[in-house]
């Protein structure tokens, strides 16, 4: 494994607009909820450092930055993502109807190697509403996960922090051994790319 | 989409997606609209199923060159100067964090028939074989006279004075010989004809200048490149522009352009859809009437190799100028070189991408001295580029046009364009601000 690279794990969430995929990533890292909804203004990523089984990870959150809404996320923001995270609304039939989608279109557009055994997590989010609003059982939920290939599923709330942190331990564990299997198969590609950064921080250098 | 923005933004080259970032940051309400299913428009990078698509209808791609998205092959070959104003922009805008970058490993020259590197400081000078003894000690006299010389210091200037003497007198000052001027010209200030020799030597010595500061960055040559090719740029912009609240919508083509009475652009309307702003900015696909053919066309030809160039066996990527004299023509030829050390093909393969200004009703055959340098191909495919630029610049219509992308080896055009749009558009000139940190985002 490259020392430049040490164990930065990408993860992207992906997911209808409105299911809480910003509130999810601002719940986990900064255990903050904000009851306006804004179709996420300003969050790049975030990143969180976490102990894996004594191994010091970093983990990088991607949100979809809107760009969900009109199905215009290009390329570029897949790549290499080590694990991806698909979030319904559980009183939302239809985000939960495309969820199956929304896995198709992440395995066509990351290139992964071995799309059969990529990780994914599966968030039911929003249980917090009240009982008669839901629109998908667990046990809906639960064989659709079966069906996609024993997809880990939780049901969460961002806004009570209800499950954020079990599901996002499972998230890191399975984009660690994602990252490890790939360095493993990769282990002789070397990663010289460059800071630009260097020199262009010195402010005021005319050089 | 049945809003009011504040800026329309049609296709999503590099031109546009730079500008609605920078529009964006700035609280623009903006609306990016693409008629295509994929980022950066005439300048983006294609997997190998849309590049067939593209320049090869009738054949599929073979098997053997593996998975279609291994492949991002650019459509406008160019490199990024290490200290030129994409560098900056993308600096400045932190959309660095979205996009690795690699180095170049090295500019050539073509000079009778067999290519050399280019010498970028007075070491290199003293080491090639591009020049006799005595002109390298010419040469290395230019360069020490480009390392002190500062406008204040008129003892530094040698007597000559940039804004009157031509590059011309310059050379002549230092006695430098036609084929020394050809690759300082050509492979440093990177002119792609000879007309600069007779105009004042001051833009000559700014891009001699650019090219060795880009050089003496990183230290092989003076190119910079981004891994998955140049279509991580505008899409790297676009984010840009998603994360201060842009609208992205991409396959959405537009079926009218709405004008009032006067002319004034007033929106778009595509399917049932009306979206209203009072500017737009677009590429010249999206407004045919308002634009002008320059009279230029390039021609563009993907070479996919399964080998190095066989003059440079142990370099992973390069940049090769063959200059017009020496090949009786009026324009350069370029060869843009990467291979999946850069992540743009499958392992064990390389991309060489040639291109010119069309001089002949034959230009494939143009081409012939740059395919000669390359070897073996598994495939060529060809594409020819009709260039326009805008009949007018916008005050009127509020209709902002870009240029077509040209054939120069780097982005310096392309950010030119981009500033020139922005002030028309503003009224105000770039300046560029280091992106705030918004919320608790953490680098």
């Amino acid at each position: 494994m490259s020392s430049r690279k040490k164990t930065l794990l990408k993860v992207i969430i992906l997911g209808d607009s409105g299911v809480g995929k910003t509130s999810l990533m601002q719940q986990f890292v900064n255990n903050k909820f904000s009851h306006q909804y804004k179709a996420t203004i300003g969050a790049d990523f975030l990143t969180k450092e976490m102990l894996i089984e004594d191994k010091n990870v970093t983990i990088q959150l991607w949100d979809t930055a809107g760009q969900e809404r009109f199905q215009s996320l290009g390329v570029a923001f897949y790549r290499g993502a080590d694990c991806c995270v698909l979030v319904y609304d559980v009183t939302n039939s239809k985000s939960f109807e495309n969820l199956s989608s929304w896995k198709d279109e992440f395995l066509i557009q990351a290139n992964v190697k071995n799309p059969d055994n990529f990780p994914f997590v599966i968030l039911g989010n929003k249980i917090d509403l009240e009982e008669n609003k839901r629109a998908i059982t667990t046990k809906k939920a639960l064989s659709l996960c079966e069906s996609l290939g024993n997809i880990p599923y939780f049901e969460t709330s961002a806004k009570e922090n209800v499950n954020i942190e079990v599901a996002f331990d499972i998230v890191a564990r399975n984009a660690l051994q994602q990252e490890l299997e790939n360095d493993a198969e990769f282990n002789e590609d070397y990663s010289d790319a460059i800071n630009i950064h260097i020199n262009g921080e010195q402010s005021g250098c005319a050089c | 989409m049945d809003e009011d923005y504040d800026v329309i933004v049609l296709g999503t080259g590099l031109t546009e997606c730079i500008l609605s970032g920078l529009l964006s940051v700035e609280g623009k309400k903006v609306l990016h609209i693409d008629r295509q299913d994929h980022y950066g428009g005439e300048s983006a990078s294609l997997n190998l199923t849309q590049l067939y698509a593209k320049f090869k209808p009738s054949k599929k791609p073979d098997p053997k060159l593996g998975r279609d998205r291994d492949w991002c092959v650019d459509l406008i070959p160019k490199f990024l100067m290490s200290k030129g104003e994409l560098t900056n922009i993308l600096v400045h805008t932190d959309v660095t964090r979205y996009i690795e970058f690699k180095q170049i490993f090295g500019s050539y020259v073509y000079r009778s028939g067999r290519i050399a590197k280019v010498p970028a400081n007075e070491i290199e000078a003293i080491k090639s074989s591009l020049m006799g003894i005595f002109e390298k000690r010419r040469m290395k006299r230019f360069l020490e006279f480009m390392a002190s010389y500062k406008e204040e210091d008129i003892q530094t200037h040698q007597g000559l004075d940039l804004d009157q003497n031509t590059m011309d007198d310059v050379f002549y000052k230092f006695g430098l010989e036609t084929g020394t001027k050809d690759f300082i010209g050509h492979s440093m200030a990177l002119y792609s004809n000879d007309d600069y020799l007779t105009k004042p030597a001051r833009e000559s010595f700014d891009r001699i200048m650019l090219y060795l500061q880009s050089v003496a960055r990183y230290g092989r040559s003076p190119y910079i490149y981004p891994l998955y090719g140049l279509g991580e740029l505008p899409q790297g912009f676009a984010r840009l522009s998603a994360i201060y609240g842009g609208t992205y919508m991409l396959d959405t083509p537009i079926d009218e352009i709405l004008y009032d009475e006067a002319g004034k652009f007033t929106g778009v309307k595509s399917g049932n859809g009306v979206a209203r702003a009072p500017i737009v900015i677009g590429d010249p696909t999206y407004f045919p009437e308002k634009v002008n053919k320059t009279g230029q066309k390039v021609i563009r030809a993907m070479c996919i190799l399964d080998h190095p160039i066989p003059a440079a066996p142990d370099v992973d990527s390069l940049q090769i100028i063959i200059p017009q004299s020496q090949v009786d023509r009026k324009n350069d030829i370029y060869i843009a070189f990467v291979g999946s050390s850069h992540n743009v093909c499958a392992k064990g393969y390389y991309l060489a991408i040639v291109s010119t200004i069309i001089e002949t009703d034959r230009p494939h055959i143009e081409l012939e001295p740059a395919m000669k340098l390359l070897g073996s191909t598994v495939d060529v495919l060809m594409g020819i580029s009709e260039l326009y630029e805008p009949k007018s610049d916008g005050t009127n219509d509020n209709v902002f046009i870009s240029k077509s992308y040209d054939a120069s080896s780097h982005f310096e055009t392309t950010t030119d364009d981009v500033k020139d749009i922005y002030f028309r558009v503003t009224g105000q000139p770039l300046v560029l601000k280091k992106r705030e940190p918004i919320e608790e985002e953490d680098r």
